[in-house]
C-alpha cells in the first residue's frame, strides 16, 4: 500500500480484466470507441508487466495520432505516454512526452510533478547503474589479478 | 530515512464535481501553494504529507480524482481501500452541491462501512457569490452522518482542519477497535518502526495488513 509517487500506482487485475473485456467486446462487434480504448490503455500502463505497458503505449500512440479530438484529449494521452514509458524505464522517451505536454500547458502542476518524478528516477537509476558498473569493474580487476598471479606462479 | 519514520499510512481519496477545487485543496495541503485557474486533473493526482496525531506520525497518501466524466469509469477503482474520503462541492455553485448524493452513493458503495467521509464546501473566500448556505449543507451532512466544514483552498482557511480531523477520527477508530487493521482494504497500514521494535527487524518491514 505504501506508494512513493504516481509511478507506483498499480492497476488491480480485476480492473485490467474488466476494461480489457470491454475493449475486446467492442473490437469484435465493430468499432472501438475512443473512450473504451483510453480506459483500457490507462489500465495497461499501470500494470506490473512490461508487456502490458507496451501494449498500452501502442494504444495511446494510436489515440494521439488518429483520434485525439481536442487539445484536452491530446494532453491526457501525452500524460499517460510519459507515465507508461517511465514505468518501463524508457526515461528519455518519457521526457519527450511530458515536455511536449508542458509545451502546451507550462503551468500544469500535475505534469510538472510527473517531470520531477521522472528526473528523480533517472538520477537514482543512474546511481544504481554506476554502482553496478563499479562492482563489475571490481570483479573484473579481481579476475585479472588472479590471472596475473596464476601466470606468475606458472612461470615459476 | 524519512520514509520509515511514520507509524501508519492512511489512504485518502478526494471526490466531487469538476472545478470545485479538489486539486487546489490537495496542493494547498501538501505544498501550501495555490494556483488560480488550475487546469483539470488527468485521471488521478497523487500527493503525500506526514502529519502527527496524538504524538504518532502518520503518512497521508492522497489520491485526488479527476471530476471530468470521461475519467469516472476508471477513477472509481481508486475508492477501494480508502480510509478517508473528502467529498468536495463549491459553495458558489449549486449544481456541484446537487450532485453530492451521486458522489455519496459512489463513495458508500465503493469504500468500506468504516471509511470516514468528510464533506467540504470549498471557495469560502467567495462569500459574496455564495449559492449554498452553511445551514443547508450542514443539515445534509447530519442527515447522512458526514463530517462537515467549509474551507478555502485559495486562502488556506480550514484546509488543514479537513485533512487533520479526518485523520484524527480514523486514528480514534483504530484505537477503540472500530477499524479492523486486519480487514482487507481498511485503507490503513501499520509500520513497524526500527526504533520501537527489535533492532534486527528490517527497517521498512511493515505488517502488510492491507
Amino acid at each position: 500500500m505504501d506508494v512513493e509517487d504516481v509511478l507506483g500506482d498499480v492497476v488491480t487485475m480485476e480492473d485490467l480484466k474488466k476494461f480489457e473485456k470491454e475493449y475486446h467486446n467492442q473490437l469484435t462487434t465493430g468499432t472501438v470507441s475512443q473512450e473504451t480504448k483510453f480506459h483500457y490503455a490507462w489500465c495497461l500502463v499501470r500494470s506490473n508487466y512490461p508487456a502490458d505497458i507496451r501494449k498500452g503505449l501502442i494504444l495511446l500512440e494510436q489515440l494521439i495520432k488518429h483520434e485525439a479530438s481536442d487539445d484536452d484529449a491530446k494532453r491526457n494521452y501525452l500524460y499517460y505516454l510519459a507515465l507508461g514509458n517511465s514505468r518501463i524505464k524508457e526515461y528519455s522517451t518519457a521526457l519527450q512526452f511530458i515536455k511536449a505536454f508542458l509545451h502546451m500547458q507550462p503551468e500544469n502542476i500535475q505534469a510538472q510533478n510527473l517531470l520531477a518524478t521522472i528526473q528523480k528516477k533517472m538520477e537514482s537509476d543512474a546511481h544504481k547503474g554506476m554502482a553496478v558498473a563499479g562492482a563489475l569493474a571490481l570483479g573484473l580487476s579481481a579476475v585479472v589479478g588472479i590471472g596475473f598471479a596464476l601466470s606468475k606462479s606458472l612461470k615459476k | 530515512m524519512s520514509s520509515s519514520q511514520y507509524s501508519y499510512i492512511f489512504k485518502y481519496i478526494i471526490v466531487g464535481d469538476m472545478g470545485v477545487g479538489k486539486s487546489c485543496l490537495l496542493h494547498q495541503f501538501t505544498e501550501q501553494k495555490f494556483t488560480a485557474d488550475c487546469p483539470h486533473t488527468i485521471g488521478v493526482e497523487f500527493g503525500t504529507r506526514i502529519i502527527e496525531v496524538s504524538g504518532k506520525k502518520i503518512k497521508l497518501q492522497i489520491w485526488d480524482t479527476a471530476g471530468q466524466e470521461r475519467f469516472r469509469a476508471v477513477t472509481r477503482s481508486y475508492y477501494r481501500g480508502a480510509a478517508g474520503a473528502l467529498m468536495v462541492y463549491d459553495i458558489t455553485r449549486r449544481s456541484s452541491y446537487n450532485h453530492l448524493s451521486s458522489w455519496l452513493s459512489d463513495t458508500r458503495n465503493l469504500t468500506n462501512p468504516g471509511t470516514v467521509i468528510y464533506l467540504i464546501g470549498n471557495k469560502l473566500d467567495m462569500e459574496s457569490n455564495r449559492d449554498v448556505s452553511y445551514e443547508e449543507a450542514k443539515q445534509f451532512a447530519d442527515e447522512n452522518g458526514l463530517m462537515f466544514l467549509e474551507a478555502s483552498a485559495k486562502t488556506g482557511e480550514y484546509v488543514e482542519d479537513a485533512f487533520l480531523k479526518t485523520a484524527q477520527i480514523i486514528y480514534e477508530c483504530i484505537q477503540d477497535g472500530r477499524l479492523d487493521l486486519n480487514a482487507a482494504d481498511s485503507g490503513v497500514q501499520q509500520k513497524i518502526l526500527q526504533c520501537e521494535t527489535n533492532p534486527n527487524v528490517e527497517k521498512d518491514k511493515s505488517c502488510m495488513q492491507c
